[in-house]
């Protein structure tokens, strides 16, 4: 017999507001307020899905977020909770994993089978032929449960925030609200959080006093000023007091939020969760809790059949017969705790038709409502460190063991009345507030220069006095076996099977029959998986033990974790002009770099020929100050530094105290005490804090200042025969000429009459070039100016690229690519500038003791024999014809200056001589030779062109 | 999220500093032999309880040492 | 020792036994401690039980305790990402990881147990440049070493994982990728159950619950004659005392605290390294999926899950807690390359430990302390080395010197500094 709607009742929905949906193609109307799996049941519809091994057809089991059987499609949205999603206009709701419908499922023929699938069947069989496993893997992914997603769709607004509560209340019912409440009129700033779509908790589906009682607790929590998220889930405590809360119900285009809060104190009072009863045929539609029957009865003013057996072991039991018979369904109850028990449900279509006692009396019913006893979801007590410990005579698991900062209350801390639970957490509530206002100001304290304002924690809050736990019979099976794990399809004759075969203990049972590790969790079925194993090995639940809950504590969209999709990039002044003008850009980090402006070889031959732009603002930059500067250098760097002259420039490379090459740059001696070190573009951060480090740690001594003014500056390098012809034009204040402005110095300049700039003569590209850096806020002008003065000397800008081709001409090496994870000083051909002379330097023994071997690779410059041909970089180079590996290929160009290809790579020592013979093996699997380059430059070794 | 006791700045996320491993001290690298450098550079304690480690503050700009249980990872008072 | 051959697993006997209602053996027994051990296998992880499988299997030494102070796979063995590949930067780790995968693609068999090994392909992605490089330079090392493994541009990622966004637009645009056709995932649970039903067949015990509280030393030069030139006698458990000439340690996590029973340092520092799965949905991602950059890395089981990880966490913690920023980082990033799984929904994070070595390199064989062997400082990697390495380990407490596929990973390496090269790509992860 199908469920129906009431002629009245249904605390939280509102029939003056029908809402059309579909379901299955089909249009229904409910009413706002409704589940999916409400506004079905209304409509007389009993089946939400098919099982996930046999495919039987599956109904309401609890009727809330947990239910295992209700879970559907909306739109290109799979696995929704329909016991807990609202409808809405127009939603196309559909179930999940059926073919070709709900009602006549194909793949339902596995239940004919199910005797031999038993749990982890798959371990035993399809090992062959070997090859054909392929082909049974994608047969049994076709059993995948689930629904499915649309690749192509585009996430929806996700957003974050923060929040920083004294007291965090996780669960809304009474002892929540209590909670909350009773903190905030402590003083506290209390956020309260609620996983279902209105405060009030099983008072919700209670009588119409405890509904009434519900709304009176939630409007006092708005009126002492507690924030109040409905609809939300406290997902997880991690270290730090760190609280996760997944918000569902966001106004506007948001879709859902996740908040992060550092909670001061943390209040858990989720509640209990009713486990289901195992026997033979709990899986049958018309078989469910007694929670899941009162919802659908006060909530929703459903009545979900016409004759009910009872099964009742507590007051809820008892209090759902009482609903079921107020509401006209021929109730017959059976009373656990007088030892009588159902053994059976059978039916026909997958429905209960009839329920047989242990006496052999068998009732004709087509509701059976089972109410056996309690999980304590004591999830974010786990995630705070408790274990918890098994209390037989509660037939349940309490807190042992929790940090000073989480206070549980409600079913977690016991049983009672609802006026002791109100007690209880109210106590709870003020302790609540006390520890969390002590907090709030012990953080404040810590911290040197905040200010105060923080109210006092009052005096009289103490620890609240213990709830009473209600006697509970332990009703987890009965003498037949059934089902615990629904979403999987997991029986108890599954797990006794398992724990005989060795998987005899709760986690190994748990992989091996994959019991608990559903969509839901373990809320309804860890507790039976652990007293199904006790009661095959003979031993108690507390001995056997439970698992850790792990979070979240309930799923949380992947889009809601991204929050809003932006990736951030970093771009310079000059950015606007480069998008302007046919600029490819490059991912460099966090930054976007001119790649090329069309084409490359143009770019760089233009720098031979004239003079050419680049952009290079990412370009590490540290304004060095104080007395000490040399000695830092002299630190850092593999060479010696205490004699640069002001004006003067000198390179550097640095290692790390394992002797590996860390990263290169110039420094620029500007004054007295007041230098400029470069970095490369990824170094920027790290460097300046390696610096920081030695300075802090192990220098404290030294006076130095360090502050990084990479982006304080547009820099650009002005390349080329014709670039100090160039700059002539547009800078006044500096003497250009190779007397006055040599190579390796340094000038502060006017550029296109920006003050306050500064000049390098340096020449990464082997040309003679400047580097230019001038005060961020005029880049742009800059970089016109200089296009603008330049054109009848052909300048051109040029990218990445070009530069890439330009210091691989000049056989400059870069850090990280030309050198690797194990490149030292001594491999990098910089044997003249380590000197080892010195007192101290990072990685100095490294250096000394490297300098006498003769097993390390080398840095090279190498020239194919057959200079049209570019060797793809990483190629190998390889001993002959065999398959050794002698070295690789690091870096490789076309030159369009030498037209021919320029390489540099790593090559074992024996083969590092100028001459030596070598064999690149190309991608393509061809051999062809190559010789390590005379010089470590192609062009210009002398530097002739450096110093025009 | 940790929340790291900054001496300068208070307690504040993790997500502001950069962990610089449990502390060392550095052998004088003029007597110190390849063996006891490598022991430097290489060996860990990698202590399951009080570890002493040095942090760096991204907002203060500030290295600072820290006392920290690595098993249950709360801090102990901030060092200078 | 007894030996007795296990129950034959196939479909013809599962239905047998259906249809008798008739219950299998068990995979292994539980046994009281001997009092003494030819050798003590501390850590019943793969490492650990691969090891005893080979020592029982290929040189007949069968009076083997394998001791774990949980349960079999309870450890970095049953929390990775079930990712086997061998398309490793460094001959020498090529060598066991090429091995592992072989012995992984004839387990089912071998041990008439199916590990579900789904040799389904493996794609890392390049973002950059730079990263791209990165993938050649492996690829052109493994064609050398004879491993499948090639450099292929967008449009051919496209078509074999068609949720990618390849678009130039991309937060990360996606450059090229280093595909390894013989990569997949497998069910790392079952390795576990395979090498302990296979070892248990041949005399070894499984001792669970039963914590290493001590080693038991003498002749060293350290306090209680642990340390360098001594020689290990036995060790102290849980439950109570037991000799052996020879104590190995396969842990991961606790390697460290181990090493330090026998007076062994190791250069390892202990990390978290993070985990992830979602709710089932219908199979849409045919191969793995791995962006080193982004530090994430996804395959989706025959059950529907996308299975996540990401790099080891920042701070060093033998906390199996986890993180929240892990999940946001992963779920930014997996976003960014695959926008259409937003709606799916993260259903459980957990945690493992992972030894961390300076380059990402593990530490094998023989050490100071005679007869003390360590297989440990795997980092990310020690799943899928597993096989291998128990056989070298086996190959190597057998003959007492390290077996040559071992050498380069010893532990002198770092007072000899002679580092194995695999830190080049250490940042391509997984």
């Amino acid at each position: 017999m199908s469920p129906s709607r009431l002629p009245s009742g249904g605390a939280v929905i509102d029939r003056s507001r029908p809402i059309k949906f579909k379901w299955n193609g089909k249009s229904f109307t409910g009413f706002e307020g409704d589940t999916i799996v409400s506004a079905l049941a209304a409509n007389g519809v009993d089946v939400f899905s098919r099982s996930m091994k046999y495919h039987r057809r599956r109904g309401i089991l609890t009727g809330d977020f947990w239910d295992p059987n209700c879970f559907v499609q909306v739109g290109d949205e799979p696995n929704v909770r329909a016991g807990h999603r609202l409808i809405s206009a127009g939603i196309e709701v559909s179930a999940q994993n059926v073919w070709p419908s709900l009602e006549r499922d194909v793949k339902a023929a596995n239940g004919l089978v199910g005797r031999f699938l038993t749990a982890g069947f798959y371990y035993k069989t399809f090992m062959k032929p070997a090859t054909l496993w392929p082909k049974y893997e994608k047969i049994l992914a076709t059993f995948a449960p689930g629904g499915a997603i649309d690749i192509e769709s585009t996430p929806g607004r996700y957003d974050k925030r923060y929040s920083h509560p004294d007291v965090l209340v996780a669960g809304g019912g009474p002892a929540g609200m209590a909670a909350a409440i009773a903190a905030a009129e402590a003083g506290a700033d209390v956020m309260l959080v609620e996983h279902n779509h209105q405060l009030g908790g099983h008072l919700l589906w209670g009588s119409a006093e405890d509904q009434k009682r519900a709304a009176s607790l939630g409007a006092r929590c708005i009126e002492v000023g507690v924030e109040v998220l409905t609809d939300s889930t406290v997902t997880g405590r991690y270290d730090g007091s760190w609280v996760a809360i997944n918000q569902r119900n966001v106004a506007g285009e948001t879709i859902e939020r996740v908040v992060k809060a550092r909670a001061k104190c943390l209040v858990i009072a989720p509640g209990l969760i009713e486990r289901p009863y195992i026997f033979e045929g709990n899986d049958r539609v018309g078989v469910m809790t007694s929670g899941a029957a009162r919802r659908m009865l006060n909530m929703y003013g459903i009545k979900p059949g016409q004759k009910a057996v009872v099964f009742t072991a507590n007051a809820a039991g008892d209090a759902a017969a009482a609903d079921l018979a107020d509401a006209g369904v021929e109730v017959t109850t059976v009373d656990g705790r007088t030892g009588a028990d159902v053994v059976r449900a059978s039916g026909s279509g997958d429905r209960v038709e009839q329920v047989e006692l242990a006496d052999g009396t068998v009732y004709e019913a087509d509701l059976l409502v089972t109410a056996v006893g309690w999980t304590a979801p004591t999830s974010l007590a786990n995630m705070s460190g408790d274990r918890p410990s098994y209390d037989p005579s509660a037939a349940r698991f309490f807190c042992t063991s929790l940090p000073d900062d989480v206070l549980p209350t409600g079913g977690l801390a016991g049983d009672g009345s609802l006026e002791e639970n109100l007690t209880h957490a109210s106590a709870t509530g003020r302790l609540a507030a006390r520890r969390g206002l002590t907090m709030r100001n012990q953080m404040r304290s810590m911290t040197p220069r905040a200010s105060t304002g923080v109210p006092a924690p009052i005096k009289d809050a103490s620890e609240p006095a213990p709830l009473p736990r209600a006697n509970h019979p332990e009703l987890f099976r009965s003498t037949t076996h059934g089902l615990v794990d629904f979403s999987e399809d997991v029986g108890s004759k599954d797990l006794w099977a398992a724990a005989a075969e060795g998987f005899d203990s709760v986690e190994l049972v748990k992989r091996f029959t994959t019991a608990t590790m559903g969509p839901s969790q373990g809320k309804l079925e860890t507790v039976n998986t652990v007293a199904v194993l006790a009661e095959y090995l003979g031993q108690s639940i507390e001995e056997v033990g439970t698992t850790v809950w792990r979070p979240p504590y309930a799923p949380v969209s992947l889009g809601a974790l991204a929050g809003k999709n932006s990736t951030p990039h970093r771009i310079s002044s000059i950015h606007v002009w480069n998008k302007a003008n046919n600029c490819k850009f490059i991912h460099a980090g966090a930054w976007l770099r001119p790649d090329h402006y069309g084409n490359a070889q143009a770019e760089a031959k233009n720098v031979r020929d004239n003079v050419g732009i680049i952009d290079v603002t990412p370009l590490g930059k540290l304004d060095l100050q104080g007395p000490n500067v040399p000695d830092l250098l002299e630190l850092l760097y593999v060479n010696k530094w205490r004699k640069l002259d002001i004006g003067k420039v000198r390179y550097g490379v640095m290692v790390g105290e394992d002797g590996v090459v860390l990263d290169d740059g110039v420094t620029a001696r500007l004054g007295e005490e007041h230098y400029m070190m470069t970095t490369t573009s990824s170094g920027a951060a790290s460097i300046w804090e390696w610096a920081e480090n030695w300075l802090q740690t192990e220098r404290p001594d030294w006076d130095v200042r360090i502050v990084p003014v990479t982006t304080s500056y547009t820099s650009i390098n002005v390349a080329g025969p014709k670039s100090r012809e160039l700059l002539l034009k547009i800078c006044e204040d500096v003497d250009l000429s190779n007397e006055a402005f040599g190579y390796m110095s340094a000038r502060p300049a006017t550029v296109a009459g920006v003050a306050e700039s500064l000049m390098l003569r340096i020449g990464f590209t082997g040309e003679l070039s400047y580097e230019v850096h001038v005060p961020a806020a005029h880049g742009l002008k800059v970089w016109e100016a200089l296009l603008d003065a330049g054109k009848d000397l052909g300048v051109k800008p040029f990218g990445l690229e070009a530069q890439r081709i330009l210091r691989l001409e000049k056989g400059h090496f870069i850090v990280g690519q030309d050198t690797d994870g194990l490149t030292r000083g001594a491999s990098a051909g910089l044997g003249g500038l380590i000197k080892l002379d010195k007192d101290d330097g990072v990685g100095l023994p490294e250096l000394r003791w490297a300098a006498d071997r003769t097993d390390l690779a080398q840095v090279v410059s190498i020239a194919l024999d057959d200079g049209m041909i570019v060797p793809e970089e990483a190629s190998q180079l390889v001993d002959g014809e065999t398959n050794t590996i002698v070295g690789r290929i690091t870096s490789s160009r076309m030159s369009p200056n030498l037209g021919r290809s320029v390489c540099m790579g790593q090559v074992i020592p024996e083969l590092a001589a100028p001459g030596s013979k070598l064999t690149v093996l190309l991608t393509d699997g061809r051999r062809v030779p190559a010789k390590i380059h005379t010089d470590h430059a192609f062009i210009d070794p002398e530097g002739a062109r450096l110093r025009a | 999220m940790l929340l790291v006791p900054c001496p300068n700045c208070g307690p504040r996320d993790a997500s502001d500093f950069k962990f610089g491993g449990e502390s060392s001290s550095r052998p004088d690298p003029r007597t110190a032999t390849p063996e006891q450098w490598r022991d430097y550079v290489h060996l860990k304690t990698n202590v399951a309880g009080n570890q002493k480690e040095t942090w760096y503050c991204r907002g203060c700009r500030t290295y600072f040492s820290l006392h920290r249980d690595t098993v249950t990872n709360i801090f102990g008072a901030p060092q200078s | 020792m007894a030996r007795k051959k296990p129950a034959r697993y196939s479909a013809f006997d599962l239905v047998k036994r259906g249809l008798k209602n008739e219950e299998w053996p068990r995979l292994w027994d539980h046994h009281d401690l001997n009092k003494s051990y030819d050798a003590i296998i501390i850590g019943g992880g793969v490492h650990g039980l691969a090891t005893a499988y080979y020592l029982a299997k290929d040189h007949g030494i069968t009076n083997v305790a394998v001791m774990d102070k949980g349960y079999l796979g309870g450890g970095g063995s049953g929390r990775n990402t079930a990712i086997v590949r061998s398309n490793y930067l460094t001959p020498e780790g090529i060598n066991f990881y090429n091995r592992s995968l072989e012995l992984y693609g004839s387990m089912a068999t071998d041990h008439n147990l199916n590990v579900m090994f789904s040799e389904r392909g493996h794609l890392t992605l390049a973002h950059s440049d730079a990263s791209l490089r990165t993938m050649r330079w492996r690829a052109e090392v493994n064609k050398l070493q004879n491993i499948n493994s090639l450099v292929i541009g967008p449009d051919e990622v496209k078509k074999i994982v068609p949720s990618l966004d390849i678009s130039r637009d991309a937060a990360h645009p996606i450059e090229g990728a280093l595909f390894h056709p013989p990569g997949g995932i497998i069910r790392h649970d079952a390795v576990v159950w395979a090498y302990a039903r296979s070892a248990a067949a041949m005399g070894t015990q499984m001792h669970q619950k039963t914590e290493v509280l001590d080693i038991i030393c003498e002749g060293g030069s350290g306090p209680d004659g642990k340390g360098p030139g001594g020689k290990v006698t036995g060790v102290r458990t849980n439950r109570g005392d037991v000799s052996a000439p020879v104590v190995v340690n396969c842990t991961a996590g606790w390697a460290t605290l181990i090493s330090d029973m026998a007076g062994v340092k190791l250069p390892i520092t202990t990390f978290t390294l993070q985990a992830a799965v979602t709710e089932p949905v219908k199979v849409f991602l045919p191969a793995v999926v791995v962006s080193g950059s982004l530090h994430c890395y996804v395959s989706q089981t025959d059950r529907g899950e996308l299975v996540f990880g990401a790099a080891v966490d920042p701070v060093s913690t033998y906390s199996m807690r986890g993180t929240f920023e892990f999940t946001e980082n992963l779920a930014g990033h997996i976003l960014d390359l695959m926008p259409g799984v937003a709606k799916m929904r993260l259903l459980r994070q957990w945690a493992g430990l992972c030894d961390m070595t300076p380059d990402y390199s593990p530490v094998m064989g023989v050490t100071p302390v005679e007869g003390f062997y360590v297989d440990v400082g795997w980092g990310t990697y020690g799943f899928k080395a597993g096989p291998g390495s128990g056989e070298a380990m086996a190959n190597t407490i057998s003959s007492g010197r390290n077996a040559d596929i071992i050498a380069p990973f010893d532990l002198a390496r770092f007072a000899e500094d002679r580092l194995v090269g695999e830190k080049g790509a250490a940042a391509v992860g997984h």
